[in-house]
């Protein structure tokens, strides 16, 4: 390896470099810049949709279906039980008719004539949000069925598991997408540094014939490939925050208050994963255009 | 300055351990032993070549165009590799050494090429300096002795000057400067006149002389006879492959040069 004490110089050769064809050097880091600005975007709203999943994912409601034929004080006895559970924060008994005059709201005359037997007495129960998981629920849920005269109980995870099921597509979309990111900044690092190698064979040779040793003649481009890597992050990131902090307060006015959703920002360590991950990519662009471009 | 010196400015440090070895102070400098070297299977360049360099002497190389004058001197600087035979270099075959020795190796040896192989856009300095700063010399030690070597050629004062904008004279003197500013063993000069006017040729003849003197061996690569006839140095010709010492008379050598084409032109 080259020592330490030579690095000063090699990356002032690196900076050198940079300088010699600043305007594809930009360029090249703008389109890393703008390959990782739609990854990092796409991690955003990841990490945003899954705090609303979070937050509305979690079941709000249970219906318990009473069996026929349960007592009134059986009945009155459950609902105090469950209305005492730390996940319940209410818990209302709706008899066969009240079930059958809800459901008949909308103007159904079949409804509305059908005999009550039809319609189950339930409790509805109201969930304290603070104090549910969907394991909680899951595990309340089977305890309930269990009591004699529970028939069934619904637990509406039909709709938690869509939110679900968006949120892991969303998930592999982005690991897809990152993929191709990650292939195009290696494609574009690498082909800039490949022509930084063109612009500068006669350095090469130079510094070939007169003993450099092959960490010499290489760091200096591997530096390169890790700036434009790390400057492409760090455009991305910047150009993402300055676009998350100008539309946050809009979106929490309108959209945000609705849903009670305040949007977060990536976290501390993704931003530096990022810019050390833009480093290291351009490097192994950088790598492969020496593999090729350095043999003869 | 004289040979005394030789030995305190020789370091062998080609070898990635850097031992100095005291024995090879009084080897020769290079030997080549049966050397064969093959680009065209049926046309060898270079066939059982013998030759002994002994440290601190000054040896003209000629002989016609495509005679294997430039090929000899990659062999030395390992930019190229015998096929057969073995090149020594004080006492150490050089002829096989790992890819991580050559750049050790090439500390040793100064280089100058017909077309200077400077960089353009870096100045006489940066230039001259390339070859210290691959040694890892501080940047204190790599200006003065930049300076040093600029001043040996003749061009203190351009240090600032961009190498696009000198002459081809001055060019091909900054070349030199890079060759000996780490003050190798030897200086190996691939037709250093070649794009230079007659007087100029002689004047850059007239520097490796100075390098001569002050101790450092220099092999010459020419096929510029009046260069030759001026300076009274060993002679090695290369033809059909061999090398036939010709200091004994320049008239052998005309028998050699009338069949080379390119020798008219100078
Ligand atoms: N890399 C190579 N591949 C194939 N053939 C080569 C190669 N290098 C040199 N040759 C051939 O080897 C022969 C000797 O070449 P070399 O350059 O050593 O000659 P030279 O004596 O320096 O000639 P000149 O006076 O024209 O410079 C030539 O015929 C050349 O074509
Ligand atoms: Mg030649």
């Amino acid at each position: 390896m080259t020592p330490m004490k030579q690095m000063p110089l090699l990356f002032a050769r690196a900076l050198r470099g940079v300088r010699q064809q600043l305007g594809t050097q930009l360029l090249s880091v703008m389109t890393v810049g703008l390959a990782l600005f739609c990854m990092a975007a796409a991690l955003l709203a990841l990490e945003n949709a899954g705090a609303m999943v979070q937050r509305w994912g979690a079941p709000v409601r249970v219906t318990v279906f009473l069996a026929e034929g349960a007592t009134g004080s059986q009945t009155e006895a459950l609902r105090s039980a469950l209305a005492a559970l730390p996940e319940v924060a209410n818990a209302r008994y709706v008899t066969s008719a009240e079930a059958r005059a809800t459901l008949g709201e909308g103007g159904d005359r079949a409804i509305a004539s059908a005999p009550v037997e039809l319609f189950p007495a339930t409790i509805e129960l109201q969930l304290a949000p603070a104090a549910v998981t969907r394991a909680r629920v899951a595990a309340l849920a089977d305890r309930v069925r269990r009591v004699p005269m529970v028939a069934d109980v619904e637990t509406y995870r039909g709709f938690t598991d869509r939110l679900r099921d968006m949120l892991s597509s969303g998930r592999a979309a982005v690991v897809v997408m990152s993929l191709g990111v990650l292939l195009t900044v290696l494609a574009v690092v690498s082909n800039t540094i490949r022509m930084s190698l063109a612009a500068r064979v006669r350095e090469i040779e130079v510094l070939r014939l007169v003993g450099a040793t092959r960490e010499y003649v290489r760091t200096p481009f591997l530096l390169e490939g890790a700036m434009l890597g790390g400057l492409g992050a760090a455009a991305a990131l910047f150009a993402l925050s300055l676009v998350f902090y100008t539309t946050r307060a809009h979106f929490e006015e309108t959209l945000g208050s609705a849903l009670g959703l305040h949007p977060v920002f990536l976290s501390a360590w993704v931003f530096v994963g990022f810019l050390i991950g833009g480093g290291a990519l351009g490097a192994a662009g950088s790598a492969a255009a020496l593999r090729r471009g350095l043999q003869a | 300055m004289g040979r005394s010196r030789v030995s305190s400015l020789f370091k062998p440090h080609f070898r990635p351990e850097g031992h100095f070895d005291r024995s090879a102070a009084h080897k020769p400098i290079v030997v080549l032993e049966n050397v064969m070297k093959v680009y065209r299977a049926d046309a060898p360049v270079l066939r059982n070549v013998d030759l002994t360099i002994e440290r601190g002497e000054f040896v003209f190389v000629t002989g016609p165009s495509g005679a294997g004058k430039s090929t000899l001197l990659k062999l030395l600087y390992l930019a190229e590799t015998v096929d057969e035979g073995r090149v020594l270099f004080c006492g150490k075959d050089i002829s096989r050494l790992t890819d991580d020795s050559v750049p050790h190796l090439r500390r040793n040896i100064g280089v100058v090429f017909q077309d200077f192989r400077l960089v353009p856009y870096w100045t006489v300095s940066e230039n001259v300096a390339v070859a210290l700063e691959v040694m890892g010399l501080p940047p204190r030690v790599v200006r003065s002795r930049g300076a040093i070597g600029l001043a040996r050629v003749g061009l203190d004062g351009r240090g600032d000057d961009l190498v696009r904008v000198l002459s081809g004279g001055e060019q091909q003197r900054v070349a030199v400067a890079r060759a000996i500013v780490n003050e190798p063993a030897i200086v190996l000069a691939d037709e250093p006149t070649g794009n230079l006017d007659p007087v100029l040729a002689l004047d850059i003849l007239g520097l490796f002389e100075e390098i001569h003197e002050a101790g450092t061996t220099v092999v010459f690569a020419t096929h510029d006879r009046s260069l030759l006839e001026v300076a009274p140095h060993r002679l090695v010709v290369i033809d059909d492959g061999r090398c036939i010492e010709a200091r004994a008379g320049l008239q052998d050598l005309g028998e050699v040069m009338r069949a080379d084409p390119m020798s008219s032109v100078h």
